[in-house]
């Protein structure tokens, strides 16, 4: 069945409309993450950094085929147990297969942007297991029964006041209750669950092909405690994760904290080569490990001649952080788990450009997050590329459509264009309001009133 | 579990999109340039610095006597204690011993440290719930295991890798209330580095050729 394409411009409009607090959280969040990514990156070569990052991902994804077989081989070395999923419903049946041969009751889950794209947690609900999420951000989301909002900061949509009142709903906190109080909250909820799931749930930054290794990234903790203490780890990693060389991990590390948060690294790094406890003869640690490498449309995209340098992303969030459109708005408006100038450029390839034609579109173009990805992805050109596609493929909208036609039709005619100009130059604004096309750019902004003479009348007349 | 069939299909299909594209090559070790040097006093100070930036506390403790004094002001301030295996007996605090879902402090033995980054390796040999589930967490480090960069203290654990070698770099903490940091969410909300006797002799620095001399005036 075709799902309906995301409906971007109503939901970014309704969330201008209806949560303009929203708009206020996002930016604050976002610039305060931007300015601490530069921060973190001052005195340092930057462009060293980002060419050699560059290089190490174009060739992990150039060779991938054989990085994937030999991280494979590593991890079955080490006794973990290797899946292959090429879509989301391959992941359900390997979660579920898992749970049924453990006896599985109740999980705990670290964030995954992956198990979001996949739509695990619905899936786990159907099939009767309790799942909490554990990151605390993730954690709130789960109570307001949201999808995240950013990669990274997945609660930032929301402000300080919304959260008291939804502890003070939940668990009966001061309606005043500090952050620390409503955090020891969280982690006293939390605590119990990690002590007693079955199960632990985790993505992974990083695949190191290697000594086959997952590598995992946070700073609260809940990633660590979820992969060691359940006696069942499951890590979902999508298949472009794959550092070759073990030596390519440090930098990596680094690379992606300081983009995200501005910190030096994570809090806490996993480097999780596979089971613990009996099966390892150390004295704790999960007992039972899978890792599910996950394609659900990357294939698709490594096969796109241009749009496969997406691949690359380490999903640092650092595109999100400086885009004036992501700000306004945050990522509920995208309608899919990765928003933002990332979006933009993954989820048609993910999920098909049919279906995410606006996606591309939610740019200015300012060419911002292609200066800040750590990795040099081309963003605003690959913005542009899908772009072209959608127009040659009639996505855009009638009216989008009919009037860049008339543009070009004019553009290049520069009889018809000069007296447009001086038509609409005429017209009242409250009428020029209503057209087509400037009633759509109005929605945002005001008409500028026209200049007494136009640029090409002052052409004419000769500048100095 | 998974059929086979699916391991064949995406990896068919990771060939068939890399067909018409040459391997690119791996450019190597990171260029020394981007991962800046650490101070002139050396990898334990530059670890400290870091360390303490990223809210966590450290202790230069360079004799036995100086360990063993420090310990036991240090213990008074908790009630009990879980310990991870392996701590030799001079270094474990004088505290009754409890459940690390019980303990008041967790005690761990890095096997590593990188000053660039204030992180500390920790590897799951000695077990992990005391490392993670006490509110604190009193982590020893040998100052001569301080390598100057993560890159060569993740170098020197390549070796023989635990089940999960992890890099604690600081009190656990969370800005997704409000954008307002809060320490102790899930993992130890404190943690103290105590950093034990003195550095390993200067050695060249092998991983930074044409660098140029530290300038530590030591050598």
């Amino acid at each position: 069945m075709e799902l309906p394409s995301l409906d971007y411009r109503a939901r970014s409009r309704r969330s201008l409309k209806e949560t303009p607090a929203v708009r206020e959280s996002v930016t604050a969040a976002t610039r305060s993450f931007d300015d601490r990514r530069r921060a973190a990156f001052a005195g340092l070569d930057t462009d060293g950094l980002r060419e050699w990052a560059e290089a190490v991902k174009s060739h992990a994804l150039t060779g991938l085929h054989d990085h994937l077989e030999l991280a494979e081989a590593r991890l079955e070395e080490r006794g973990v147990r290797v899946h292959w999923a090429e879509t989301a419903e391959d992941v359900h049946a390997v979660v579920a297969a898992v749970a049924e041969e453990e006896g599985v009751r109740s999980a705990v889950k670290a964030k995954t942007m992956l198990s979001e794209e996949v739509e695990l947690n619905p899936f786990l609900e159907r099939i009767g297991i309790e799942v909490l999420e554990t990151d605390l951000g993730e954690y709130i989301i789960q109570l307001l029964d949201e999808p995240p909002s950013h990669i990274v900061g997945p609660a930032i949509h929301r402000g300080i006041e919304e959260m008291r009142a939804l502890f003070h709903d939940r668990f009966g906190t001061p309606p005043d209750a500090t952050p620390e109080e409503l955090a020891a909250r969280a982690r006293s909820v939390l605590r119990d669950a990690f002590l007693s799931a079955d199960l632990g749930i985790s993505g992974g930054n990083f695949l190191v092909a290697e000594t086959g290794s997952v590598a995992l990234i946070e700073n609260e903790g809940n990633i660590r405690m979820s992969t060691s203490l359940p006696r069942v780890h499951i890590a979902l990693v999508g298949i472009e994760k794959v550092l070759p060389h073990w030596s390519d991990l440090a930098a990596f590390l680094q690379l992606t904290a300081k983009s995200a948060t501005g910190q030096p690294v994570g809090t806490f790094v996993s480097v999780i080569q596979g089971p613990g406890g009996s099966v390892a003869d150390e004295p704790d640690g999960p007992e039972v490990v899978h890792v599910v490498l996950v394609d659900n449309g990357r294939t698709r995209l490594l096969a796109d001649p241009e749009a496969w340098e997406a691949l690359r992303c380490v999903r640092c969030g650092a595109c999100l952080n400086i885009c004036p459109v992501y700000r306004q708005t945050g990522g509920h408006a995208y309608g899919h788990v990765y928003p933002g100038p990332l979006g933009g450029i993954v989820t048609p390839g993910l999920i098909g450009l049919g279906r995410a034609s606006p996606i591309p579109f939610a740019s200015s173009l300012c060419g911002a997050c292609g200066d800040v990805c750590p990795v040099r992805i081309p963003i605003p050109a690959l913005l542009h590329t899908w772009r072209g596609r959608a127009v040659d493929a009639a996505l855009t909208s009638r009216t989008t459509r009919a009037a860049m036609t008339a543009w070009g039709y004019a553009g290049t005619r520069p009889r018809l264009f000069a007296g447009a100009q001086r038509v609409i130059g005429l017209l009242p604004r409250g009428l020029v309001r209503r057209l087509p096309l400037l009633r759509e750019w109005d929605l945002g902004r005001e008409v500028p009133r026209p200049a007494e003479r136009t640029f090409r009348e002052i052409w004419k007349g000769g500048i100095e | 579990m998974t059929t086979g069939g699916a391991r064949a299909r995406i990896l068919a299909r990771v060939r068939a999109a890399n067909r018409t594209r040459a391997v690119l090559p791996h450019p190597g070790p990171l260029p020394p340039a981007v991962e800046p040097p650490v101070g002139p006093a050396g990898p334990p100070e530059a670890f400290g610095d870091r360390f303490r930036a990223a809210g966590g506390e450290v202790v230069r403790l360079r004799s036995r006597e100086e360990a063993r004094s420090w310990l036991e002001t240090f213990a008074a301030g908790f009630g009990s204690v879980s310990l991870c295996e392996g701590i030799p007996a001079r270094l474990r605090p004088p505290l009754p011993e409890l459940p690390p879902e019980e303990a008041e402090l967790g005690v761990s033995m890095a096997v590593g440290a990188a000053a660039q980054t204030g992180s500390l390796l920790l590897t799951s040999r000695e077990g992990r719930r005391s490392q993670l589930l006490p509110p604190a967490h009193l982590v020893w480090v040998h100052a001569r295991d301080i390598s100057a960069t993560l890159t060569e203290a993740l170098a020197g654990e390549r070796g023989e890798l635990p089940a999960t070698l992890a890099l604690h770099s600081g009190p656990s903490k969370s800005a997704d209330i409000g954008q307002i940091m809060v320490t102790g969410v899930h993992g130890p909300g404190r943690i103290v580095a105590a950093v034990l006797g003195e550095e390993a002799a200067p050695r060249r620095d092998v991983t930074r050729p044409g660098n140029g001399p530290r300038g530590d005036g030591g050598g």
